[in-house]
């Protein structure tokens, strides 16, 4: 890997050749007061100095819906596998949401290839940016807070008079070399990025209090806390928490037909695992009754039964839960109230 | 054989009678596939013969009882057409005060020439078997009930809330702009129409099956609505719900 650096107006003209050349581009820009990946026009659109846009840019890879397949009835049905997965540059993708996209790569990528999740990763390019968290972010305790250098192509970080440019790919290394001025890193170029780093960790101030390697079996002891009573009476069913997930990745496949009902289409959708329907099954017999049940799975899911799969936490603390759960129901507080318990009970 | 419809309309203010009539092409592919006998709205010829039943509005008066069962005995399908068919609509909050009352400011003076009783969905009254929500229904949705209903499918509603669609649609919550919203109890199936132009969901979709209307409740307190701003709220769109009382 290598880092250079750019002069603070050379960002502004990268981002304004790439809008200029590349097919599509797309970024942080605002919307009533909050902040959203969209198309950039220009580079006036783009707004870096944000902390979590409403959607992750999964909703790129894992459109909330999307169609599969065209087909028309009759004997043989007509079947036609549809693709879309249009050239894109997303810029300025914050660590957690890196890691977001790790984990959504393991969820359709690993054991069942999802075509469609594969062909559109391929076309995408990532431009990763450092950020500054608010009160909800916890990045930190569940070591999502640095960009790993297999997670981007490029990846931006303002150290005050200079912005260094890590180059994760071949693919970053050639779009910096066609649309940038950059240097040579200097050893205080170094020395700033780390005290920008070490800025951002100490500005974490929300976090679990325990190793994350510990959740599992935090987690293990604490399934018939009343702690899930509670939150299950809060609890809206609402699937916000689901929806804003850049690490939930479970969907609902349906066909919708066209007046002709002859022809028709397989869309999926997403689906959340807080949805009041969502463990029903043929017959009708629901396996997660209870709210309470559904936000412990959902606990479970991110904590415990995929971090043993895949050795890391499925959350990766961006915290837009917290942020968007009517009822306040959030991982520190939850996973922090658990470990609590748990310690009362041992002595 | 195309099914044979009618359309009929009780208590209400026949706007979803007209999203029926606005669905234009989408219209006119409808009724090459059903052969409509009867619609007191777009057409003058009438016949009974019927097998899908639309029918919009509330029961609001004890002449209209008759009526429906009449109807429900016709038709082999019979489908609450709007909120006022499905949950009693706005009609039913005229439940929470006097008849009398209520009479009184409708037809102020003229009020002893009117009979009127508490406004009920169809379902008070006769077995529904599919609805189409909201004030007034969605086109896009009612296309999807009536193509559901030749297929000879019971057309599935959403079970979950309007947040879903607006969480996808990737609405700023209008909780974050000083507004409460109905959304989260409430049906979806609009695709968040109202939270998508920045105004809060009123709920006229009707509740979901499962809604956490305690929980709903200390939320819009949090957010500075007084116990009458709340009832109110629950009792415009799903009033004859047993957590609007
Ligand atoms: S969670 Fe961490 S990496 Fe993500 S936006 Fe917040 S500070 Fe940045
Ligand atoms: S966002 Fe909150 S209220 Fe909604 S389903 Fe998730 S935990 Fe429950
Ligand atoms: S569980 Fe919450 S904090 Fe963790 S990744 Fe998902 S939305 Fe972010
Ligand atoms: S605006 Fe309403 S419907 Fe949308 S997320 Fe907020 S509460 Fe739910
Ligand atoms: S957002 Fe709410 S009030 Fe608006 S159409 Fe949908 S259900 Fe009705």
């Amino acid at each position: 890997m290598t880092l250079r650096v750019m002069e603070k107006g050379d960002l502004a003209s990268f981002v304004e050749r790439l809008i200029a050349s590349e097919p599509g581009a797309v970024g942080p820009v605002r919307k009533d007061g909050k902040h959203v990946f969209a198309r950039l026009a220009s580079v006036e659109d783009l707004d870096l100095a944000y902390t979590t846009t409403l959607l992750p840019p999964k909703k790129y890879l894992f459109p909330p819906q999307e169609t599969l397949l065209r087909f028309r009835l009759g004997a043989p049905p007509v079947v036609e596998p549809v693709l879309e997965a249009p050239p894109l540059v997303v810029i300025g993708v914050h660590p957690c949401d890196l890691r977001g996209i790790w984990a959504t790569d393991r969820a359709f990528g690993d054991d069942h290839v999802d075509t469609n999740y594969r062909a559109r990763r391929e076309a995408i390019t990532l431009i990763g940016a450092d950020c500054l968290p608010d009160e909800h972010c916890f990045c930190t305790s569940v070591g999502s807070h640095l960009p790993e250098p297999a997670s981007f192509d490029l990846f931006v970080t303002d150290i005050g008079d200079a912005v260094t440019v890590e180059i994760g790919s071949e693919r970053g290394r050639a779009l910096l070399e066609r649309y940038a001025r950059s240097r040579e890193a200097t050893a205080a170029d170094l020395a700033g990025l780390q005290k920008r780093r070490h800025a951002k960790e100490a500005a974490v101030k929300a976090r679990l209090n325990v190793d994350v390697q510990m959740l599992p079996l935090l987690l293990e002891s604490v399934s018939t806390s009343p702690l899930w009573e509670q939150l299950g009476a809060k609890c809206l069913s609402c699937g916000n928490c689901n929806l804003v997930c850049p690490t939930c990745y479970c969907f609902d496949v349906g066909d919708l037909m066209q007046l002709n009902l002859e022809e028709g289409e397989r869309i999926r959708r997403w689906d959340g695992c807080t949805l009041v329907d969502f463990a029903t099954v043929a017959g009708g017999h629901n396996f997660r009754r209870e709210a309470k049940s559904r936000v412990r799975h959902r606990y479970y899911r991110k904590f415990q039964y995929l971090m043993t799969r895949y050795g890391r936490s499925f959350c990766t603390g961006c915290g837009r839960c917290s942020r968007s759960c009517l009822a306040h129901i959030n991982p520190p507080e939850t996973i922090n109230a658990l470990l609590a318990e748990a310690e009362r009970e041992e002595a | 054989m195309r099914p044979k419809v009618a359309v009929f309309d009780f208590g209400c203010c026949e706007g979803c009678q007209l999203q029926l009539v606005n669905l234009e092409e989408a219209l006119l592919d409808l009724v090459g596939l059903v052969d409509v006998r009867q619609w007191r709205e777009a057409m003058s010829e009438h016949a009974d013969d019927y097998e899908i039943a639309l029918v919009e509005g509330s029961i609001t008066r004890e002449s209209e009882i008759p009526r429906l069962e009449a109807i429900r005995r016709q038709a082999k399908v019979l489908v609450a057409l709007g909120a006022c068919a499905h949950t009693g609509g706005i009609n039913a909050m005229k439940n929470h005060m006097p008849m009398e009352q209520a009479l009184e400011i409708v037809y102020g003076d003229k009020a002893r020439w009117f009979d009127t009783i508490p406004a009920r969905p169809l379902s008070a009254y006769v077995p529904v078997d599919a609805a189409v929500p909201g004030c007034p229904v969605d086109r896009q949705e009612l296309v999807e009930v009536v193509k559901a209903l030749l297929m000879g499918v019971t057309p599935a509603l959403p079970t979950y809330p309007v947040c879903v669609e607006c969480k996808m649609a990737e609405n700023v919550c209008v909780f974050d702009l000083g507004l409460t919203c109905m959304g989260p109890v409430t049906r979806a199936g609009c695709r968040a129409r109202c939270p998508s132009n920045g105004n809060r969901c009123l709920g006229c979709r009707g509740l979901v099956p499962e809604p956490n209307a305690n929980a709903h409740k200390e939320i819009l307190a949090e957010h500075g609505r007084t116990v009458e701003d709340i009832l109110a709220e629950y009792r415009m769109f799903v009033s004859s719900a047993e957590v609007a009382q």
